[in-house]
């Protein structure tokens, strides 16, 4: 695990990277395209969370991914290849189990990707970033990105108050339990509804949305966020014409067709592995640097 | 300064585009191209048609008629220069070929002729004097289209509709050689059958029932073998039959249009992904059994559904070619003896000697001579 350097960058690059890459892990279903994706979304989401993410990847993703290529061609029978029959006639192909690994790879991709999305875009990134453009939606978004962990505090806060005056969900019959846990239950509505009204209208008392209003923020665009800009405007826009140009071609069904690797797809394969795994290399680029600057001393 | 440097940028993008997408040859192959007068087709262009691996199409006018042939990049081998123009002309019963072309193409072609009447009939066969030339698949909703996989040149032929009744004879007759040994066949099996008719425990409607039944099928026309229930059927395997099965695509090729462009190189160049074949089947057995069995034995890919409400399969896809691939009005249909059951596959009980004919539709049936369906 280490200093997640990246998240330092302005917001504006956060985000970008991280349409760029869902956007591509969403879009191109080309093998080789996918494994690269899901390398580089492993890689970092190891270097966030460390020791936590190899397990989440152990016991989850990769049952998710075989799940996916068994049950995929239970239900789909397109293919040329015939590898055997089912019980009802229907046949088992070649080309439906690939689909199925492919799909439960782009699965396993995105869940990747989003889990180091949340870490890295905070609410207080997002609403700086689209809380001039679309101050509701994002003070929508931000309040129920936060209700979940909100949510769970106030119920620890509220189940012991409950059991200082005697109603408590571990102890009593299973009809008085139930009534405890519906009461607290009850309350916590009432206290998340409650809860939504007072944050809005103290966001509105204090000129939230307003015309002209200014917003604290300790974000800086400075010189390194220049050129990361640029490294991934570049990136986008190459391997956007890369997708039109159909360098990333795939096709699964009726039988397998992809575009050849030869020299001049293969640029867009390495430019789309160097834009993935860019924040890792900072992350790693920051680490030698503080060991560097720490063995000095 | 800015904007220098997006008019440079949108530049840059624009050339990459058009040096990518650039075609140097004159003929677009995307597009039907029209005959000209004399109807020469030049060497220069089915080679490109091969180099590309594309399906060409070429149209042409002759009298009343319109023509068209379709010529698949994968068919061709030795090219030269081809005269595709043809003459036309409406006789009694048909239509009467001439050819400008005296050889061989050297290749299979899909000629389509497309008429302005509409001919009740499924199939047709061309003849030369008396010699049976050409089999006809007859396509098309409003007006009928007539599709003749052309493989070997004839000077003229006429191509007249098959009787339904006689189909049995005149039917799937690609040259004189074929035709003996099937009719000894079918002779032999009529002797042998004798006993069979009796033993023919179909209920035939009476024409007079007008209620739907309750799995949502229509009253059954007179005289047509009202349909059974899959669930009630007990397959006697001593007791084998035979009938015809084959299974066909033309109406793909007079739509290629619409075609799913990932399906292209399946559809085969004349159409026929099963030419009709006769095949055993066991007292008891529906359309839907034979056919999966049928399409196992030849490897031929077939995924089908079953359907609770019409209790029966439904035949989603056969040769990877699936309901909706060209058009949202395609899919499969099946015709015995020249009607179109009204009732799904797994409820047909088969008689001996019948004659199956799967064929793929682009508009709801009506292309292929089935007129019930919407």
């Amino acid at each position: 695990m280490m200093r997640d350097s990246f998240a330092d960058y302005h917001p504006f690059n956060n985000f970008l990277y991280f349409t760029l890459v869902i956007g591509f892990s969403l879009v191109l279903s080309h093998p080789l395209a996918q494994v690269i994706a899901l390398i580089c979304a492993c890689a970092y989401a190891i270097s966030i969370d460390g020791k936590k993410s190899v397990l989440f990847l152990l016991k989850y993703c990769l049952p998710m991914v075989l799940l996916t290529a068994f049950i995929n061609p239970a239900f789909n029978h397109e293919g040329t290849t015939i590898l055997l029959y089912f019980s009802n006639g229907n046949p088992l192909t070649l080309e439906s189990i690939l689909y199925g690994f492919s799909a439960g790879a782009m699965l396993i991709t995105l869940l990747l990707w989003f889990s180091s999305f949340n870490r890295v875009m905070t609410s207080d990134k997002f609403i700086y970033l689209f809380g001039k453009i679309i101050p509701a939606l994002s003070l929508v978004l931000s309040m129920s990105l936060r209700f979940v962990p909100k949510f769970k505090s106030q119920m620890a806060t509220v189940t012991e108050a409950q059991r200082s005056i005697g109603r408590d969900v571990s102890s009593g019959s299973l009809w008085q339990r139930t009534k405890t846990a519906i009461l607290i239950f009850s309350i916590m509505i009432t206290w998340a509804l409650e809860n939504a009204i007072e944050t809005a209208d103290s966001m509105k008392s204090r000129g939230y949305g307003l015309k002209g209003r200014t917003a604290f923020s300790i974000y800086r665009f400075d010189v390194r966020d220049k050129y990361t800009l640029i490294w991934f405007g570049f990136c986008g826009l190459f391997l956007l014409s890369g997708t039109l140009l159909s360098a990333f071609g795939f096709r699964y069904f009726p039988n397998v067709r992809y575009a050849a690797l030869d020299m001049t797809t293969i640029p867009f394969y390495c430019v789309y592995f160097a834009l993935c795994i860019t924040p890792v290399v900072l992350n790693l680029k920051e680490e030698r640097k503080w060991k560097t600057l720490v063995s000095k001393m | 300064m800015k904007r220098i440097i997006s008019l440079v940028l949108t530049l840059i993008l624009l050339l990459s585009f058009t040096a990518c997408s650039g075609n140097f040859a004159q003929v677009d192959l995307k597009e039907p191209i029209a005959l000209t007068e004399d109807g020469i087709i030049e060497k220069s262009v089915f080679d490109k048609i091969k180099n590309e691996n594309a399906i060409a199409t070429f149209t042409g006018e002759s009298g009343d008629f319109k023509y068209e042939w379709t010529v698949f990049g994968s068919d061709l081998v030795d090219t030269r220069d081809v005269n595709l123009s043809l003459a036309l002309e409406k006789t009694d019963k048909g239509i009467k070929i001439k050819f400008s072309e005296a050889e061989d193409f050297g290749f299979p072609a899909l000629l389509s002729i497309h008429l302005n009447e509409k001919w009740t009939a499924n199939s047709a066969t061309a003849f030369d004097e008396e010699t049976a030339v050409y089999s006809v698949s007859v396509t098309g909703s409003k007006t009928s289209i007539l599709n003749i996989s052309v493989n070997k040149i004839v000077a003229e032929c006429e191509i007249l509709p098959d009787d339904t009744k006689q189909e049995e004879n005149t039917s799937s007759t690609e040259s004189n050689k074929d035709t003996t040994p099937s009719n000894n066949q079918t002779n032999k099996t009529d002797d042998y059958l004798s006993d069979v008719k009796e033993s023919d425990d179909r209920i035939y409607s009476d024409g007079k029932n007008k209620e739907k039944d309750k799995y949502e099928t229509d009253p059954v026309p007179e005289g047509k073998p009202m349909p059974v229930e899959p669930e009630d059927q007990e397959v006697n395997k001593k007791k084998s039959y035979t009938c015809t099965f084959s299974i066909e695509c033309s109406t793909i090729l007079n739509n290629l249009k619409d075609l799913d462009p990932d399906k292209r190189e399946l559809v085969p160049s004349n159409g026929v992904i099963l030419a009709p074949t006769k095949v055993t089947f066991y007292e008891g057995e529906s359309v839907f059994d034979v056919l999966q069995r049928v399409c196992k034995e030849k490897g031929i890919h077939l995924e089908s559904s079953w359907t609770p409400i019409y209790n029966s399969a439904y035949i989603e896809g056969i040769h990877n070619l699936y309901e909706f691939d060209c058009g949202e009005l395609s899919g499969w249909t099946y015709c015995v003896d020249g009607w179109y059951p009204n009732y799904g596959c797994s409820r047909y009980q088969l008689k001996d000697g019948e004659k199956v004919e799967w064929r793929y539709t682009c508009d709801l049936g009506k292309d292929v001579g089935c007129d019930w369906m919407g």
